[in-house]
């Protein structure tokens, strides 16, 4: 009868081969596949079934592991994409498709993914659309918007060349990190520490504000078996404060005594991984006394809030404000004018991986390995916080499985790293989904009014706009949303009178922070909105209202910023124009016959300035030839998913004159590459691209010089010999006879690009950024009238990129920033202590992303490598409000609080029924 | 975590006597209680696995007409092999969660958990269910209590699932986004001498039958012989994802698309 098993072994095949583990009962088989059969291709991303990363095949089913206790999988037969891949037919004809199409960005779900998809192309090979997104709807994506991966699912098994030639700029090639993507091999933050390395656990507060006390904690440790010891702030070398804005820099390591935000940690426990898995924090001698807090905007502006921070009073943490000529006259002499006020949520970035990492001393030196965006910054606020020098600590950055801005700012780092100097261990943390979504930063929710007017013959006429962004408990990079939203409220048009200012306001929530755009997608749904007003109250087409106002190479913008060349606004907005006269046919008479469902065409326009606002933002790129001919780039900038590895290796090679194949990619490490900045502000193209055109071609005009060759001879390198054509004669440079340095380098070159930018004067006049880019997005919805919903059915967006460096990774950032602009636009509603999962939470599946083209617009600009622009921004500024003006287009109602869940549309649309 | 055996009975007498033990638990697929346990919202020292007893899972249709379901039958078995006896039940299956769901969720744990969003219990109210146990019978009509709350007895186990097959049937769902349960669901059934109407995902006592639908329908079965009805907001469920009010309105318009489909 009974057959006990109770923490007797489990017996299973596990690709192939025949494993035994010795699982706690109720053990998850994701766990034990990771942690005990060192599966590590098998991924966590909720521990809940919501995100499917840790999708495996059981006897051939689809199964997420995270839900199948171990027990269960006893004579079972366990396939991972690691298995997979090489054996299975099915798996190689996705794994080729996948390369082809750019369907895995950052890569962390593709193995879920992928093993989702050999499921379904075991038992059917006539697969359509809608058989896809049925059998991959069980696994999130927050990098590609689905498209990529619902082509490549569809194309498996057709052949996919690999595109020849010399992989210069312009050309479509395969990411060159993808292979690891694709064979589950990649290492992210959760895959990289040793076996037996201790873990860590963060103490978080259970209240949005507490008074707390850590009772005899350290007693408590000695009292429980496997615990080493616990971290408080009195552990803390150095400053006890961090923050990514030196002047800013307020965000407690461990709170003392008072906690400013539910989820923020007050200590850290340091045990045995056997330990940790049994942990209870109720054991835990914490005794906490909840506190009136402050969550909203409205709630900290109060008379009676309690100020978040004692030093910034009335809890405003900073001010932006930018002004030219006379607003308030103009809109008085404005023949039309409209004014509105919108709100917006805290949006979560919901990558996949959570915040993850391992670190260890190695002599006197810290090495961190985590998942980030910023690993030269991570090195600089961990020497302050350990009280080391910078050079004493080496940052390896993972593979990061997505970032989106908020693995910009610390997370594990600081435990880690002390724990690791506490206990001279090696120490790993990965944060669960829950503190995930709890402590780390998110998008900041705004509160907008604004006003804009217009002549009747269409020409703007003043705008003004307040908004006020909820920053939570610590700045973060709330300072730069309050600076950058001005530059950028006005959208890219032609506004002669205006004023704008944004402020920051501490409340008593988690940390808003980077999220791309930074403000900008929320004073886009504001002005975006009030245009489709305007135009309608002039009778104008909503379109080309807009193209009437957009700026253009010579007109000044509202920072009085004149650009000569690259406004590529006007060309965006007008690619446009085709398929905005077909879907408003199409929409015309699809309403004449649903009642129901009612369709409507939506535009919008957007644009964001790469870099940092007036400040320095250098990035710098080393390469080096070594004696036996291979050519090494020491490549900083981190690769988030989005490409820098593969488009600055593209841009370094076509400067240099060799072929990408030549390339060997070394980087980013604190220790072997120098820094590329963070990846953030749509500048890793622009400017860490630029450092590496100048580091070819210092190394190159090394290479000619040494010859003396004509600057436009042409390079070959052949095994250990360059070879220099030029008109009069070909040249050899034999690279065995040069001396080698230290590095074993026998030619080098190390540049640096810093943006030229002139700081902006008390009302915002100067040069914020030295370029743009530039976007206009398309958007067909269908409201369902009855039941609210609003299901998106095309979306068309057209991109200024000066120059396309890799058409596949443009279309890439472009559909995956179209699917958060969605999320933002339609479902996703961050509210603290209440939606820390991915199932309170929403985000888009790959049911909900329609078809999207991507026109790829390119007006070169005068400082960006070979023209090039930033992307990773303006991919999503104008999605959300080209939705919402969609769905006023189609039902009359303006929807002036983000999310537009369909209980909201509902509501507006019973409040207009109701008179 | 915390410290419990499991046991992996491959009859259902075992799995009874296993079930019979102090704070013991049965562990359909574990879609539900796996979270649940690491949550510590449930805390029981014995998990008893009903996932390798054979003699609970399968499909088939019975003398009498109506469709036995196995209660250990997943939620795929249930899409692929209903569909030739009961198209809207193998409808509902197909349209549970997600692949990875379908594949270890199974009828007897979604019923024995009751979910006030769940599918099934929609599908066994409107269908006039006999949820079979392995001590006794129980009607539909008799067997969901509440929120999480149903006629089971502690150590009973589902071992079957007896629908009576309607003349025309439809389920519509309007999902939860993340999860696919119903943010409001409701399953329409138009039998020989009846129609059933059961909601689920509305109601702060789980799944239930709208008897002014059935009496309408009875009379008139068209979308139209609901138009003069309407739900109050009163002990409807609100939550972040749709307030009562709102989760009242659905259930009309679901109702009156599910007669729809129904045709």
């Amino acid at each position: 009868m009974d057959k006990r098993v109770g923490l007797d072994s489990v017996a299973f095949t596990l690709n192939g081969a025949e494993v035994t583990t010795r699982p706690l009962p109720g053990e998850r088989l994701s766990h034990s596949l990771r942690e005990r059969l060192g599966a590590r291709d098998v991924k966590v991303g909720c521990d809940a079934g919501d995100c499917g990363a840790c999708t495996v095949l059981l006897d051939g089913e689809a199964v997420c592991a995270c839900l199948t206790p171990t027990h269960q999988a006893e004579g079972c037969t366990v396939e991972t994409l690691a298995g997979l891949r090489g054996t299975d037919k099915a798996a190689e004809a996705l794994a080729d498709s996948f390369a082809a199409h750019g369907a895995a960005q950052c890569g962390i779900c593709t193995p879920g993914i992928i093993v989702s998809a050999v499921a379904l192309l075991r038992k059917d090979t006539q697969l359509t659309e809608a058989k896809v997104q049925d059998a991959l709807g069980g696994v999130l994506c927050r990098c590609t918007g689905y498209r990529k991966i619902i082509d490549a699912v569809l194309a498996a098994g057709a052949p996919h060349p690999v595109p020849k030639g010399d992989g210069h700029v312009g050309q479509p090639i395969q990411r060159l990190d993808g292979g690891g993507k694709l064979d589950g091999t990649e290492l992210f933050g959760d895959d990289v520490a040793p076996t037996d390395a201790l873990l860590v656990r963060v103490i978080r507060s259970p209240h949005h504000r507490a008074r707390f006390d850590l009772g005899d904690l350290h007693g408590w440790a000695e009292a429980t078996p496997g615990i080493v010891t616990v971290l408080t702030a009195d552990d803390i070398p150095g400053t006890q404060t961090f923050g990514v804005i030196p002047a800013f820099a307020d965000q407690p390591v461990f709170a003392v005594s008072e906690t400013r935000f539910k989820g923020e940690a007050v200590a850290a426990i340091v045990g045995s991984a056997a330990a940790m898995q049994l942990l209870d924090e109720a054991t835990l001698p914490i005794t906490w006394t909840e506190l009136p807090a402050a969550l909203t905007i409205s709630d900290a502006l109060s008379q009676v809030a309690a100020e978040v921070h004692p030093d910034r009073a009335g809890n405003v943490m900073c001010r932006g404000f930018v002004a030219c000529g006379d607003s308030e006259a103009a809109l008085q002499s404005a023949d039309v004018t409209v004014e509105g006020s919108f709100t917006t949520a805290f949006v979560e970035h919901a990558y996949i991986e959570p915040e993850a990492g391992f670190a260890q001393m190695v002599g006197n030196r810290l090495e961190l390995h985590a998942c980030t965006q910023a690993p030269v910054m991570d090195q600089e606020a961990l020497a302050d916080i350990l009280g080391m020098p910078t050079d004493a600590i080496r940052i390896v950055p993972t593979g990061i499985g997505g970032g989106f801005g908020s693995k910009l700012d610390l997370s594990v780092q600081p435990y880690i790293a002390l724990a690791a100097l506490k206990t001279g261990q090696p120490v790993r943390l990965t944060y669960s989904r829950t503190e995930s979504m709890q402590s780390t930063t998110k998008r900041h929710p705004a509160q907008i009014t604004a006003r804009i007017g217009a002549t009747k013959d269409g020409r703007l006429q003043g705008m003004t706009f307040h908004g006020q962004f909820n920053t939570g408990a610590y700045a973060s990079w709330g300072p730069t949303v309050a600076n950058r939203v001005p530059v950028h409220a006005s959208g890219p048009y032609q506004i002669a009178d205006y004023r704008a200012e944004a402020k920051g306001i501490h409340t008593h929530c988690v940390p808003s922070g980077a999220f791309r755009g930074f403000g900008v997608p929320q004073s886009a749904v504001a002005q975006e909105s009030l245009f489709d007003e305007l135009a309608d109250k002039l009778g104008l087409d909503r379109l080309e209202f807009r193209i009437l106002n957009a700026l253009d190479n010579g007109t000044p913008t509202v920072c009085g910023q004149v650009f000569d060349s690259g406004v590529g606004i006007r060309a965006c907005l007008e690619a446009l124009l085709p398929a905005w006269a077909e879907a408003l046919t199409l929409t015309t008479s699809w309403n004449q016959v649903h009642e129901t469902q009612r369709r409507g065409v939506g535009v919008a326009g957007g644009w964001y300035g790469c870099g940092n606002t007036s400040l320095p933002n250098p990035s710098t790129i080393k390469c080096g030839l070594r004696a036996d001919g291979t050519l090494v780039l020491h490549q900083g900038a981190v690769d988030i998913g989005q490409g820098s590895n593969t488009v600055i290796t593209q841009i370094f090679a076509t400067a240099l004159g060799v072929p990408v194949e030549q390339v060997t990619l070394v980087g980013a490490d604190t220790d072997v590459t120098p820094d590329a900045g963070k990846t953030s502000a749509s500048r890793q193209t622009f400017v860490s691209g630029n450092a590496a055109r100048l580091s070819a071609e210092a190394l190159r005009a090394d290479i000619l010089a040494r010859v003396n060759a004509d600057k436009t001879a042409e390079l070959r390198l052949d095994g250990n010999v360059i070879e220099i054509r030029d008109a009069a004669k070909t040249h050899r440079l034999a690279l065995a006879d040069l001396p080698a340095d230290a590095e074993g380098y026998v030619l080098r070159a190390e540049e640096t690009y810093d943006p030229p930018t002139v700081p902006l004067d008390a009302n915002g006049q100067g040069q914020p950024y030295a370029q743009f880019g530039y976007a206009a997005h398309l958007a067909v919805v269908e409201v369902d009238m009855e039941l609210g919903t609003v299901k998106p059915i095309r979306i068309v967006a057209a991109h200024d990129v000066g120059h396309a460096i890799n058409p596949v990774l443009v279309e890439g950032q472009v559909q995956g920033g179209i699917a958060q602009g969605l999320g933002m636009a339609l479902m996703e509603e961050y509210l603290p202590g209440r939606t820390d999962n991915l199932h309170d939470y929403l985000i888009p599946t790959i049911g909900d992303i329609p078809p999207i083209d991507t026109l790829i617009i390119e007006e070169p600009d005068a400082h960006g490598p070979f023209g090039a622009k930033g992307l990773g921004e303006h991919v999503l500024i104008p999605t959300a409000p080209a939705l919402l003006n969609a769905i006023r287009h189609a039902s009359g109602v303006q929807i002036t609080e983000l999310p537009a869940t369909p209980a909201r549309v509902r509501a507006k649309l019973r409040e207009r029924a109701d008179g | 975590m915390y410290s419990f055996d499991i046991a992996r009975p491959s009859s259902v007498a075992d799995a009874a006597s296993a079930l019979g033990q102090e704070e013991a638990q049965a562990l359909g697929g574990g879609q539900t209680l796996i979270p649940t346990l690491k949550q510590r919202l449930a805390s029981p020292s014995v998990l008893v696995s009903l996932s390798g007893i054979a003699e609970i899972k399968g499909v088939c249709k019975m003398d009498d007409g109506r469709l036995s379901i196995g209660g250990g039958t997943n939620h795929a078995t249930v899409a692929a092999e209903a569909g030739a006896h009961y198209p809207a039940l193998a409808d509902l299956a197909n349209n549970i969660g997600d692949p990875a769901v379908r594949s270890r969720g199974t009828i007897g744990g979604s019923l024995a958990n009751n979910d006030p969003s769940a599918c099934y219990p929609a599908a066994a109210l409107a269908s006039a269910a006999e949820i079979v146990t392995n001590t006794r019978s129980i009607a539909a009509d008799d067997y969901f209590k509440g929120l999480f709350e149903t006629a089971l007895e502690e150590g009973e186990i589902i071992t079957e699932v007896r629908m009576a097959v309607p003349e025309k049937a439809a389920y519509a769902k309007f999902e939860q986004p993340a999860s696919r349960f119903g943010l409001v669901a409701v399953f329409v059934a138009k039998h020989a001498d009846s129609v059933r109407v059961a909601v689920t995902g509305a109601s702060e006592e789980g799944v239930y039958r709208w008897s002014e639908a059935e009496a309408a329908l009875s009379a008139n079965f068209s979308a139209d012989a609901l138009s003069g009805l309407t739900v109050s907001g009163d002990g409807m469920i609100s939550d972040l994802h749709g307030t009562g009010e709102y989760r009242a309105h659905l259930v009309t318009v679901m109702t009156k698309r599910a007669v729809e489909a129904a045709g």
